[in-house]
Parts: structure tokens; sequence; C-alpha cells
């Protein structure tokens, strides 16, 4: 009976001192059109793209991370070159995957979208990097979610349900999904 | 000594018979649609069809030959109103290009250096049936579809021929590019 007891114990310790994961939450943008799940705390940012056909754009990213795995969601505004859509996705597509090493390079089809979704391990053993890419409505709308070595477990399923999470259905959303900030000017 | 270069001589046109006439690849240009390739055999336009469910019912401007049971086809259509979809429309293309087939490659494509880069894929699948290997090649550039399949059929049966990827590869969009002594290919008149 004691040994019951303390192997309980022992064992709810060991659960307590598991990594705490957050849990996943829908979050949707009406004026970019798409919605997605993911878990953490929400980080808005801005960065920078350049390819050598789309030039320099400015980049809004929706970041968050949580048990070492950085999970963003990247809008690139290609509205001024969006004739050269086709291009300008598969050079983004393939930037994200040159000089690593390429685990898979398939479809992504997402609500009557047709784009990539690409798993790649980084350089220096710096983790593994999942991504899926879409070109809408004059924006390049792309996934990404890294395992940082900190996290160690690159077979994780977490990759997968937030790259698969995102929609450009609104009616696909979460109910109760947080309206993302508008992109700071 | 006489009797052995009777042999030889009658060897190599033994070889020469039994091998199958090779056309002359050359060159190939449509300035109006913007862009050149290199095929064996005789070129023949035409036009088809293609239905996506993304791209609509569209007729397609065909340009066809076949060499040595290799059949090469370079296939355009456009899209001018629907620029901005054209990920979406080449994605589709792609995809239907494999769809229920067996992959062999998926792999990037990209034509012309820097800035003038035009982006799309390279396939190579087996039919069902054993109907042969096709590789294509997809892009979309300047508002138009443009497909290059090459298909080695059963009867030629040599899958690993270097001849696909002789024409997959010999697409250009840019003029300067293009061979100055190509033939020019006429466009024909869609509905």
């Amino acid at each position: 009976m004691r040994f019951t007891v303390l192997a309980t114990l022992v064992g709810a310790l060991a659960a307590m001192t598991a990594p705490a994961t957050a849990a996943w939450r829908g979050y949707i943008s009406h004026p970019l059109g798409f919605a997605f799940a993911a878990p953490g705390e929400l980080k808005v940012e801005k960065g920078t793209y350049r390819g050598a056909v789309a030039g320099q754009h400015d980049t809004l990213v929706y970041r968050f991370v949580d048990d070492d795995i950085e999970y963003k969601a990247v809008v690139i505004d290609m509205s001024d070159k969006a004739n050269d859509a086709a291009t300008l996705l598969g050079e983004a597509e393939y930037n994200f995957q040159n000089g690593k090493k390429v685990l898979m390079d398939t479809f992504g089809r997402v609500d009557r979208q047709f784009g990539r979704k690409l798993t790649i391990d980084l350089p220096n053993n710096a983790g593994r990097a999942s991504a899926a890419f879409y070109f809408i409505n004059g924006r390049i709308v792309s996934l990404q979610a890294t395992v940082l070595p900190a996290n160690g477990d690159y077979d994780t399923p977490e990759m997968g349900r937030f790259v698969d999470s995102i929609t450009f259905f609104t009616v696909r959303a979460e109910d109760d999904a947080i309206e993302l900030p508008v992109p700071p000017k | 000594m006489r009797r052995w270069m009777l042999a030889a001589l009658a060897g190599a046109a033994l070889t020469m018979a039994a091998m199958p006439a090779q056309a002359a690849w050359k060159s190939y240009i449509n300035r109006e649609l913007g862009f050149s390739f290199m095929a064996p055999g005789e070129v023949k336009a035409s036009v088809g069809t293609y239905r996506g469910n993304i791209a609509g019912p569209r007729q397609t401007i065909v340009y066809r030959s076949v060499e040595d049971n290799i059949e090469y086809k370079v296939t355009v259509m456009s899209f001018i109103q629907a620029q901005a979809e054209g990920a979406n429309i080449l994605g589709e293309r792609e995809y239907m290009f494999q769809d229920g087939k067996k992959v062999l490659m998926d792999t990037f494509a990209r034509v012309e250096p820097g800035k003038e880069s035009v982006y799309g894929r390279k396939i190579v699948v087996d039919l069902p049936d054993k109907k042969g290997r096709s590789t294509g090649a997809f892009y979309f550039t300047k508002g138009k579809l443009i497909t290059l399949e090459a298909t080695v059929l059963p009867a030629n049966g040599d899958f690993a021929s270097p001849d696909p990827g002789r024409f997959i590869d010999s697409i250009a969009f840019v003029p300067s590019r293009m061979e100055p002594g190509a033939i020019e290919l006429e466009t024909p008149r869609l509905e």
C-alpha cells in the first residue's frame, strides 16, 4: 500500500516537471483573410523578406513560442507584383529550403488554394522547420514551425498541427478565434 | 585483310540499319507567346481543351511532335485576366499532372537567372497501366500557363532516356537566350 502511494507521488511529480504546454487557441484576421491555431503568447513583429524576383518587402509576423517550438505566421504583401504570383511563391518556397536538407516537399491544398508544404533540417543542428506557403489576395502567407534543439523532439506532431491549421474560409475558423491585431504602421 | 575490312563495313551498315532513325533537334520560337524550346521531329500546332476546378474550361495551344516513340508537347493557356491567381492555377495544373500516378521526381524548376527568374516545377511520373513515363515542367509567366511534357511510350521502352530532360530543359523565356536561327511558330487562333 505504502509502495503504491509512493509510486503515485513520484508519477505525479514527474508529470509536474514535464514542460508546460500552453493551450492551443484559434486566431483569425478578417482583413488578411486567413485563420490558424497556435499555442503560447502572441507577439506581432515586423520583418524583411528579400528575393531576386520579389525585391525587398516588409513582412508581418505573428509569432508564438511554446515548449521550445517557434510558430510563425508570416504575411508578405506582394500586391505591387501580384501578376507574378506563381514565380513569387516559387521563389519563397525555394529560398526556404535553399542550402538545407529537405525532408519533405509536397503539395499543400487548403480551401481551393494550392501551395506547398516543406520540412527541412536547419544547418548546424539548429532544429527542424516545417512550413506551408500559399499566395492569396496579393500576399504570400506562410506558416512556419521550428522545433528548436532545446525541445529536441523533431518528430513532434505539433509542427504539422500548426501548419495544417490554416484556413482561408472564415467559416472554418474556430468560433472563439481571437482577431489578430491590425498590422502596425 | 580485305575480308576483315568487308566484315567491318557490313557490321557498321547493319548497326546503322538496325538503329531507329533519329531526327535532328531544332529550335522553335514563338515571340507572340514569349518562349522558345528545342524538339526533334516535325512540330505541329493544334488547339485543345483543358479543364480545372480553379482554371475552369480553357482552350489550349499545343505544339506537338513525336520522335522515336517519345511524344513531345508544349501546351499554352492564357489567363491574362487572372494573373494574380497564377500560383493557384499553376499548383492545380501540377497537381493534376501527378494525381493518381506514381511520382518519381517532383522538384523546383527555375528558368533564367536573377530577377528574370521564372519559378515552376519539374515532375516525372509513371503512367498507369504501363503506358509510359512522363516528364513535365510547369511555369506561369506573363499571364500564360506553359507546360512542357515528354512521354516515353512503351514502344520506345528506354524510360531513362535523356531526351525528355533535354526537351524540358530547353525552355527559354528571355529573348537573349533564344537561338537566332530558331523556327518561328505560328499561333493558332482560338475561338
